[in-house]
């Protein structure tokens, strides 16, 4: 038979092998390129088109079609449109303000690099349970965050049989961070976790309330795929304790948003944990959590054959293509080799999408992104 | 009352009775260096140990880092007025370019809590402000951060930039780099003098540089 994009996705996430390995490519501001890296890439490709930012805080690249085509990606994004209602201003080219009061921030250097969070509302003294309460938190009904995701996905529709894939921003921790600072919400998870935890509950329903609103505008049978996550771990293990803390105060709302989605459309979900993951896999498994991206294969106890191993019969992989060396430093054979090697140990039985482990970063050469989507491509089960 | 008391409370994450004891102790007569050593210090040793092993987390790092803060706010001007020396001083900043600062604070936090004076520059650092600082603060060590691997070639010519320095331009300095792309092998080949896995094997180098 001749496999669809979405079939070869689909296929994939339930444990079976399609024709070849499923490949991802700008399904996610967290599986994409950064800025510098696509122009790089274009002109490799001799492609002439504008770049589309997919995020500017991110400086992250919106792959054109003529791009995903030439690798024959598998996937394709939608995601929430622009808040409307002047919440959010540019102070100045390096310095954004959000629409949760939150400032980010960026060097300009050599190559323009991505955004941080540098200040946000609750950043000074201890934050009250008064103060979470009292603040202007934004309308997740908000009709921007809507706007052109029927269009798109009609879009995608038009396009080919593809794996609609709905990246859908934000979550508990990281936006949590932002508005908190990030050393003051991770001790708060001791020192007062009662205010903590509310602040938790309130992202919780922004992002509950968008996901509603964005997959009501979709039309729910459209989807195949809802994205979303946030770091739990570090390169060398944890950003908190698994059991005591991220079960206890995190896990709830990590549900919570995954049995959302899940009940109102058909979807997979992918969960993005950047570092160590491996200590939290089995809560995301325990979720309803349908695939791990993205695999940071060089951090602590995330071997790919480990995670096969332990884990593989109950949660797919999404990524697994080291970024921290061999994509940039590497030579086109060194990246076709680990290609191989990835889709072998990982892409066993299906459970296994092609990507990079996060996003492509400015150095990587274009040849060695060529090389390790056409061994994608031309890989066979 | 004892020494072990302060360990404890540093252990407990608990700053106000940390700041009681050392007070206590002071009072009784105690001499700085055994509280530092014996109370502060070495809680700091077991914290960084168990953070390595992977039984506590960032968390824990950050509130038992408070909690040294507090005894130590309390030791700093009694430790100049003694002329006891500080353990070394450091020069700490993440590489140009780069924004990122959580391993790089952590990093600071355990140098201080080790006894080290961190002359902190932040982020987005270039080598001729490393060089500068090292210089007015006669620094032992400069130490330089980076998340993102797109830092490692600034990270390189800034190292090469203080290692050129110390022959050049009467500095002596030793370099320590870290960060999650960052390994022993890239240290190596940047000319750097050492590599921080993590935050408590940067604070072993940096005390076997001044060797205390």
């Amino acid at each position: 038979m001749s496999w669809t994009h979405r079939e070869r996705v689909l296929a994939a996430l339930n444990h079976e092998e399609p024709d070849r390995v499923p490949m991802d490519l700008g399904g996610a501001e967290f599986t994409t390129l950064t800025l510098p890296a696509y122009e790089k890439l274009k002109k490799h490709l001799g492609l002439d088109h504008e770049t589309k930012p997919m995020s500017i805080i991110h400086q992250v690249a919106h792959p054109d079609e003529t791009v995903l085509r030439r690798f024959d990606i598998d996937t394709r994004n939608v995601q929430p449109g622009g808040y409307v209602g002047g919440r959010d201003r540019w102070v100045d080219d390096n310095c954004y303000i959000d629409i949760f009061d939150v400032t980010w921030k960026r060097s300009a250097g050599p190559e323009e690099s991505h955004f941080l969070h540098k200040d946000g509302p609750f950043y000074e003294g201890k934050i009250t349970i008064e103060a979470i309460e009292a603040h202007d938190w934004p309308d997740p009904g908000n009709p921007g965050l809507a706007e052109g995701v029927k269009e798109r996905v009609a879009e995608i529709k038009s396009l080919g049989d593809y794996a609609v894939c709905l990246y859908l921003p934000g979550g508990v921790i990281h936006r949590g961070y932002a508005m908190r600072g990030f050393e003051a919400y991770l001790k708060d998870l001791y020192k007062n976790r009662e205010a903590l935890c509310l602040l938790m509950e309130k992202l919780c329903d922004f992002w509950v309330g968008t996901a509603e609103n964005v997959i009501r505008a979709a039309g729910p049978e459209n989807i195949d795929l809802i994205y979303f996550g946030e770091d739990l771990g570090t390169q060398d293990g944890c950003m908190f304790d698994p059991d005591n803390i991220y079960a206890k105060y995190i896990k709830p709302h990590h549900r919570r948003m995954v049995e959302t989605v899940k009940s109102l459309s058909d979807v997979k979900v992918c969960f993005h944990c950047c570092g160590s993951a491996y200590p939290f896999i089995d809560h995301l498994i325990d979720i309803g959590v349908d695939a791990l991206n993205p695999v940071q294969v060089t951090a602590k106890n995330m071997e790919p054959e480990r995670l096969k191993e332990e884990f593989g019969d109950r949660i797919s992989f999404w990524g697994g293509i080291n970024t921290q060396r061999i994509l940039p430093f590497g030579s086109k054979q060194e990246v076709i080799d680990e290609t191989r090697r990835i889709i072998s140990i990982l892409g066993k039985g299906g459970g296994y999408i092609l990507n990079t482990v996060h996003n492509i970063q400015p150095e990587v050469p274009p040849e060695n992104i060529v090389a390790m989507f056409d061994t994608g491509r031309a890989h066979s089960y | 009352m004892a020494i072990e008391d302060i360990y404890d409370a540093v252990m407990e994450f608990d700053e106000d009775r940390v700041a009681e004891l050392v007070k206590e102790e002071l009072e009784a007569g105690t001499e700085l260096k055994t509280i530092l050593n014996d109370g502060l210090i070495s809680a700091l040793d077991t914290i960084g140990a168990r953070f390595s092993e992977g039984t506590i987390f960032v968390p824990e790092m950050l509130l038992a880092a408070d909690a040294m803060q507090a005894g130590l706010d309390l030791l700093r001007p009694l430790l100049a007025e003694t002329g006891i020396k500080p353990t070394g001083k450091v020069v700490l900043g993440t590489v140009k370019g780069d924004l990122h600062d959580i391993g790089k604070n952590l990093i600071g936090m355990m140098l201080e809590g080790a006894g080290f004076t961190l002359i902190d520059l932040g982020t987005d650092v270039g080598a001729e402000e490393f060089i500068t600082s090292a210089q007015e603060n006669e620094a032992d060590i400069v130490a330089m951060s980076g998340l993102l691997t797109t830092s490692m070639p600034e990270m390189e010519k800034a190292v090469v930039k203080v290692a050129e320095a110390n022959k050049t331009r009467n500095l002596n300095v030793k370099i320590i780099v870290g960060g999650p792309p960052v390994n022993q092998e890239f240290c190596d080949r940047i000319g750097a003098d050492g590599y921080g896995a993590d935050a408590p094997a940067a604070v072993a180098l940096a005390r076997d540089f001044v060797n205390a």
